[in-house]
């Protein structure tokens, strides 16, 4: 009977030792998440404020950069949109430095490589919204330049160019990243330069007649002069 | 006074500014100027303009400094600062890029200016049914309901302004910052029809083309003709939302003719761009034209060249659309303008199927049925403004 007492009295010990051992640890981890959201709000708002003083969501509007959002499916203000990544980085960091403060055996140092790979990753998210805005604009550019050639498979064309700039792109932010470096160049090398060489096929062999079509009406357009594609003097 | 601006046009120059010398010299008694604005030739247009300067003639002859950078709009402020420096009672400014240009010309753009007639001098042309489509079937119906005066040619290669008129222009910089002539010529009209100063227009018979001139694409002309049209919408929102209804322009000299074609061009191409439009641009068109506006257009790809149809309401809708969009900037704003091209063949085959079978008094009468299409169209653009 005494050593059944003896065993359940030196399990809460034992128990009681390892909560006092963990217990700070834990509460400087609640402290730092609760931190790092106050200041992460804090930081979301007065971000907020300044950029809206700045007047950035009506420069961003006069320069069409909403409504190419909006195309997007983003409907939140630039400055919002701002706002939110400065809150979901400093959330971040005092995430990260919250499960450092548990001394997680696992988690240990992950922090410090975490806030390394920071910048990278930002660059990376920034090549790729780049190389997508970039994609979408060129591929709408050759579309209505086909279109109003008056030559047939624009909306090919335009998606083609379309992906070969996110391609580029991507292996752009890959490379940022560190992501198997090498690989990642091999890959946008052959699909490049097949694609480019695939086209070239396809227009030389396949493609002759729209090569003529194009020919005959840049021909056409540039005799018949300020007409364009009709021959009449429009103003 | 006349002023000319000028751009790489040394085989012609010369010969213009003979004709506008002698036209402003038959129409004031008193001193006469000629001035000259180089828009940054490349060829020997500057040396042309000063061996023409250093003659001796009966009036002024003065080439006027451009600042940087060089253009249209730049050169067109520098002869209206002149004409006020001088204290000059008015200016007739023209492009050199206008060929046959008569004595009577200038004489009768300056005319209303001098007798104190007009503040703004606007000039009308005779021309063949299938000539100046974008005029007819945009520029001028827009225009007319926009600011409720109906004027003909909002971009005519020249145009008189009276000194008022010359020193309001140089206080709000219209069209100064335009970088090509079709842009400065379309600020300077529409600043004369939104601030509601004196325009009458004057007849001055044919306009000839010069075969020689570097040629656009269509595309970019809507480029530089609609975009200004466009761009002057959000200066002047006040005006067009004012105006109601529209009035005729006082009009001077001979009523122009409309001249059957001597060429027909292709309607069957054009109606094929349309098609073509219809069919691959149709994704660049959502982000510019309701659902209401589209559903009106897909009826016409089923019609045959001979049965193509395109109404001037449709049209004024369709145009009205590219506005508000141009507005939101929805698109780059040189893309939304040069995907309104296959529209504008697709109404330019309707309108010339029609105006084929028409007579002068019908032709005259389908000319202002766009306009009032036009009208009845902008009845709810300010509440689209936003």
């Amino acid at each position: 009977m005494q050593d059944w007492t003896a065993i359940v009295i030196n399990s809460f010990r034992e128990v009681a030792y390892r909560l006092a051992g963990v217990g700070p640890r834990l509460l400087a981890a609640i402290t730092l998440l609760l931190a790092g959201w106050a200041l992460a709000a804090i930081l979301h708002r007065v971000t907020v404020r300044l950029l809206q003083a700045l007047d950035l969501d009506g420069r961003s509007a006069r320069l069409g950069m909403v409504a190419t959002l909006g195309r997007a499916g983003i409907r939140r203000a630039p400055s919002e949109l701002i706002g939110r990544l400065v809150f979901w980085v400093i959330f971040a960091i005092g995430l990260l430095m919250a499960i450092e403060a548990l001394e997680v055996p696992a988690a240990v140092g992950l922090a410090p490589v975490v806030i390394r790979f920071l910048p990278n990753l930002l660059i990376a998210v920034l090549v790729m919204i780049i190389g997508w805005l970039l994609a979408n604009f060129l591929a709408e550019a050759l579309l209505i330049f086909i279109v109003n050639s008056q030559l047939t498979g624009g909306r090919m064309m335009a998606g083609a160019l379309r992906w070969l700039v996110l391609l580029f792109a991507a292996s752009v932010a890959l490379t940022q990243l560190g992501i198997a470096r090498e690989m990642v160049l091999l890959v946008f090398g052959i699909l490049f330069g097949g694609t480019v060489l695939g086209l070239a096929l396809a227009f030389g062999l396949g493609g002759r007649r729209l090569a003529e079509q194009a020919l005959e009406s840049w021909l056409r357009q540039r005799d018949q002069g300020a007409g364009g594609s009709s021959g009449l003097p429009h103003v | 006074m006349a002023g000319v601006y000028v751009q790489n046009r040394a085989a012609s120059v010369a010969r213009l500014l003979d004709a506008v010398e002698a036209g402003i010299s038959a129409r004031s008694a008193g001193r006469t100027a000629v001035l000259i604005a180089d828009c940054g030739s490349q060829d020997e247009t500057a040396d042309v303009v000063r061996a023409w300067c250093a003659d001796a003639s009966g009036s002024a002859r003065q080439s006027v400094d451009v600042e940087p950078p060089l253009h249209p709009g730049r050169a067109v402020h520098a002869l209206l600062a002149a004409c006020h420096e001088l204290g000059a009672r008015g200016i007739a400014v023209l492009d050199a890029d206008m060929i046959g240009v008569g004595n009577g010309w200038v004489a009768a753009l300056i005319a209303p200016v001098v007798e104190d007639k007009a503040d703004f001098v606007s000039p009308a042309y005779a021309r063949a049914t299938s000539e100046g489509t974008l005029t007819t079937n945009l520029l001028a119906p827009l225009t007319r309901a926009l600011y409720g005066r109906r004027i003909q040619q909002v971009t005519g290669g020249c145009s008189a302004l009276a000194a008022t008129f010359v020193a309001h222009c140089l206080d709000t910089g219209a069209g100064a910052a335009m970088p090509h002539a079709h842009g400065v010529e379309i600020a300077l009209s529409t600043a004369a029809l939104a601030t509601g100063v004196r325009v009458a227009e004057t007849h001055l018979g044919r306009r000839i083309v010069d075969p020689n001139l570097p040629q656009l694409d269509l595309s970019t002309t809507l480029v530089r003709t609609v975009g200004p049209v466009f761009d002057l919408m959000e200066r002047y929102r006040d005006a067009w939302e004012q105006a109601r209804v529209s009035v005729d322009l006082p009009r001077l000299g001979e009523p122009s003719a409309v001249t059957p074609d001597a060429e027909r061009p292709s309607i069957e191409r054009m109606v094929h761009a349309f098609g073509l439009g219809m069919k691959d641009l149709l994704p660049v068109w959502e982000q510019i034209m309701p659902e209401a506006t589209l559903a009106r257009l897909y009826p016409l790809t089923l019609l045959e060249p001979e049965e193509f149809e395109f109404r001037p309401s449709l049209w004024a809708r369709v145009t009205l659309d590219f506005a508000v969009a141009h507005h939101e900037r929805r698109l780059p704003r040189d893309h939304l303008l040069r995907a309104l091209t296959p529209l504008y063949l697709g109404r330019v085959a309707a309108f010339l199927r029609t105006a084929r079978a028409a007579s002068r008094d019908g032709l005259l009468r389908s000319f202002d049925e766009i306009g009032r299409a036009f009208e009845a169209e902008k009845d709810d653009l300010g509440a689209r403004w936003r």
